[in-house]
């Protein structure tokens, strides 16, 4: 073939070049939906519970991402400040990933459980009352605003169409009573979302408010997740390293 | 086409292939472009394309008003 | 305005035929939307980079804190202004260097209030909190959809007028726009395959999960710099370069050699912005080695547009819109020497998370992109109007309030990238921490007052620019009403 058809012959240089940028995209992306390794097996992981969904969803809403990451990368300053090193399977029912760019705050990918649910509503109205030379804006409007949850099973069903395992007949509730225990099985059963999600916020009581359901509560709900879920101690120091 | 995707995802493989096909296609291109030199000729013709096309009339001289940037 | 030139008898004969035999009326739009987009884009920059500096101008209010702001800044300078431009100048190199009209007006002309309908609402819903959570890709899905129907008819439009020219040889800036607009489909379908909430409902969720959603996000995140932010502007940058300074590029071969290289390479160095994640590791050499390799066709590039100024230096001293096309060229090498470096797995355990991103990010859209769209919308204005530029002064005064916010910027981005990336890993004689991460925020306050500045300064250019263009078009739009008239009474004294 002569390169004077390719630059004469509008079609040929465009499915030369469509070939030629596809390579380095699939070389790298197609192989980690293959490969078993990619992701960790580790116990512990499981979906988010209807509110803590909810506020992940004002999460992304606010643009946290835009100054928190959620990845612990595995060096000792991070290990001392943050905690373990994320793994794989960490965010593997992340919707989208919100691993972040840029550390214009502090990681957040183990905040969860580190302050008290009172300190994380009074930080996230007024940051400033509480570490005063913070750059982070307020969010009042989260305790004021009522927490719209009527599209939650809605919400749901599209999770599980892309892969998080929450059930919507007898037969997938069951497989998961197997899976994650029966406390989260019945969290993660869309037809009793609304009842869950309501139940989990007065119980709680994440904003201090237990009146209403806010978008408070399903943000705190959220964050104090974060990194919670699997439990270091069970394993040995070495044994996510040959995962890497 | 498993075994294919394990051997490629082996770094000490897909180094050397990734190697292989950047240098292959690079001193191919470029050996194209340089072996023949009359084709070197003709390619170097083409750096005209964009000064081929008539906008005389573009040219300050003719433009129709005269403004500030005249005078400087 | 085209119809005008064509009834204005009295028009000098070529600027009738001009307008007839291409379409300039589209071009004029998107050159005067970009500009718009650049002034807004930039000055939402501001404001965001002020926001960091001083807090308190969040004002507690939803719509226009930091997360929600920013994205309507990126979307605004990337698609908004840059968009823009290289719709204007794609559709001005394809009829110049292929000497034909532009494949239907109809179709052109929608893709102008496509576009500009899909970023108008972007930045509407982002201010509402409508957003996917991904980088550059914040569209929502409805959003995307449009882009895409956009896309397909600037593929079409682009294509078509390709197919119908009158000179053998398609020239090679051609094939880095045709590059560009085939790599953002592509970039574009695959990262936001979502499954909605509800068809009228603005949420969903991305098909991905975790690693495969992270490393489809950075392959569309980083290519979008390589294809949109790079291949592109290349290709605005082989046409007008030359162009203006009048001679032929330095040379044709290298600029085949610089495509193949390029569109190859970029594709696989996303990953880069993964290292140290959770992302398998070998997905990161593989990016990190590919990095480096593409300093090569990047500073070829660079050399072939700077070495076709050889034997006319002179003319950096004569003409400021010379001034604004090669220093781009020079931060474009500037800042992909830059970028291999800081995919490098040691330097980028530092830098990455730091601003130092953020300055290298700047250096690049600042330095290379926004410049050389600067340079290339000073050569366009005047033709398209067919007048002189309204003055060259004020382009001077551009260029130099554009460079110190450059530096300025980058400068400051520098300290406060690799001082916080220093601070964070210091450890006291103990082995424990030495700094907290508050301290750090606090180190951090007057680099980010001089980035604000910085971009104070360059928004100012900016300003000055839009002055300069809008007088420049009221003098056209003036001569073109004059002719009408002189045509008129000409024909009634006949």
């Amino acid at each position: 073939m002569k390169h004077e058809s390719v630059e004469t012959n509008a079609g040929l240089l465009i499915i030369l070049t469509l070939a030629v940028i596809s390579v380095g995209g699939l070389v790298e992306i197609v192989p980690l939906f293959y490969i078993d390794d990619t992701i960790e097996e580790v116990d512990g992981v499981r979906p988010y519970t209807p509110l803590e969904q909810r506020g992940r969803d004002i999460f992304v809403r606010e643009g946290c991402y835009t100054c928190h990451s959620q990845m612990v990368r595995p060096f000792r300053d991070e290990m001392l400040r943050y905690g373990h090193y994320s793994l794989a399977a960490e965010s593997q029912y992340d919707h989208p990933f919100q691993w972040g760019s840029k550390r214009t705050g502090p990681d957040l990918a183990r905040v969860g459980g580190k302050y008290s649910n009172e300190w994380q509503v009074q930080h996230l109205i007024d940051p400033q009352s509480l570490v005063p030379e913070s750059i982070m804006p307020g969010y009042p409007w989260l305790a004021e605003t009522p927490l719209d949850y009527s599209d939650i099973d809605r919400r749901m069903v599209a999770l599980k169409r892309v892969g998080v395992p929450y059930s919507l007949t007898e037969e997938e509730y069951e497989a998961n009573v197997e899976r994650f225990g029966e406390e989260h099985a019945r969290m993660f059963d869309i037809r009793d979302a609304e009842d869950n999600l309501v139940r989990q916020a007065q119980a709680g009581n994440f904003d201090g408010n237990p009146g209403t359901v806010t978008e408070m509560d399903a943000m705190v709900a959220y964050l104090q997740v974060l990194g919670t879920m699997v439990d270091f101690s069970e394993y040995d120091d070495g044994h996510f390293a040959e995962f890497r | 086409m498993m075994g294919l995707w394990e051997w490629i995802t082996d770094m000490g493989n897909s180094k050397m292939v990734a190697l292989l096909l950047f240098m292959g296609t690079f001193i191919g291109v470029v050996i194209f472009l340089f072996a023949n030199r009359q084709r070197a000729r003709k390619f170097e013709t083409y750096r005209y394309i964009p000064l081929d096309d008539d906008d005389s009339h573009r040219e300050p001289v003719a433009r129709r008003d005269k403004t500030k940037s005249d005078e400087q | 305005m085209s119809q005008a030139a064509t009834t204005a008898g009295a028009a000098p004969a070529a600027s009738v035929a001009t307008s007839e035999q291409y379409n300039y009326a589209i071009i004029k739009r998107f050159a005067i939307a970009a500009v718009l987009w650049g002034v807004f884009g930039m000055a939402a920059g501001v404001w965001i980079a002020s926001q960091l500096a001083f807090p308190f101008l969040n004002f507690d209010i939803a719509q226009i804190t930091f997360g929600r702001f920013r994205p309507v800044h990126t979307t605004a300078v990337i698609f908004g202004f840059g968009g823009n431009a290289l719709f204007a100048t794609s559709y001005y190199v394809v009829q110049r260097t292929c000497q034909t009209r532009l494949w239907s007006d109809s179709m052109a002309s929608f893709t102008f209030y496509g576009w500009n309908l899909a970023l108008i609402l972007g930045v509407i819903t982002y201010m509402m909190g409508i957003t996917q959570g991904r980088e550059y890709a914040e569209f929502n899905w409805q959003i995307d959809i449009i882009i895409l129907v956009v896309w397909v008819a600037y593929f079409m439009v682009f294509l078509m007028t390709l197919l119908r020219r009158n000179q053998p040889h398609i020239y090679v800036a051609n094939w880095f726009f045709m590059a560009f607009i085939l790599a953002t489909a592509l970039l574009h379908v695959f990262n936001n395959i979502q499954v909605p909430v509800g068809l009228f409902h603005p949420h969903s969720y991305s098909i991905f999960s975790g690693v495969q959603d992270a490393m489809t996000q950075w392959w569309y995140g980083h290519n979008a710099v390589g294809f949109f932010l790079t291949a592109a502007f290349l290709g605005m940058m082989y046409y007008f370069v030359p162009k203006q300074a009048g001679r032929p590029i330095y040379s044709y071969k290298l600029s085949i050699i610089h495509f193949w290289a390029l569109v190859f390479l970029y594709m696989w160095v996303g990953a880069h912005h993964l290292h140290w994640t959770a992302l398998p590791d070998w997905v990161s050499t593989l990016a990190a080695t590919f990095s480096i390799l593409l300093l090569l066709p990047s500073w070829g590039g660079m050399i072939n547009g700077i070495m076709t100024l050889s034997g006319a230096w002179d003319k950096l001293r004569t003409d400021p819109i010379m001034l604004f096309l090669i220093t781009a060229l020079a931060f474009y090498g500037m800042s992909t020497f830059e970028g291999p470096m800081m995919s490098l797995k040691s330097v980028n355990a530092l830098s990455h998370y730091t601003d130092w991103t953020v300055g290298h990010v700047h250096s690049g859209a600042l330095g290379w992109v926004a410049m050389i769209t600067f340079g290339s919308l000073y050569h366009l204005m005047p033709r398209l109007w067919n007048v002189n530029l309204y003055s060259l002064k004020l382009v001077y005064v551009h260029f130099f309030l554009a460079t110190i916010g450059i530096v300025l910027y980058i400068t400051a981005m520098w300290v406060a990238g690799i001082g916080q990336g220093l601070m964070l890993r210091a450890f006291d004689q103990y082995g424990n921490l030495a700094y907290t991460f508050t301290e750090s925020v606090v180190f951090l306050h007057k680099p980010y007052v001089v980035r604000a500045i910085g971009g104070g300064f360059f928004l100012a250019g900016m300003l000055i620019m839009a002055f300069n263009i809008a007088m420049t078009v009221r003098s056209g739009i003036k001569a073109e009403a004059r002719e009408a008239q002189a045509a008129s009474t000409e024909a009634r004294t006949a």
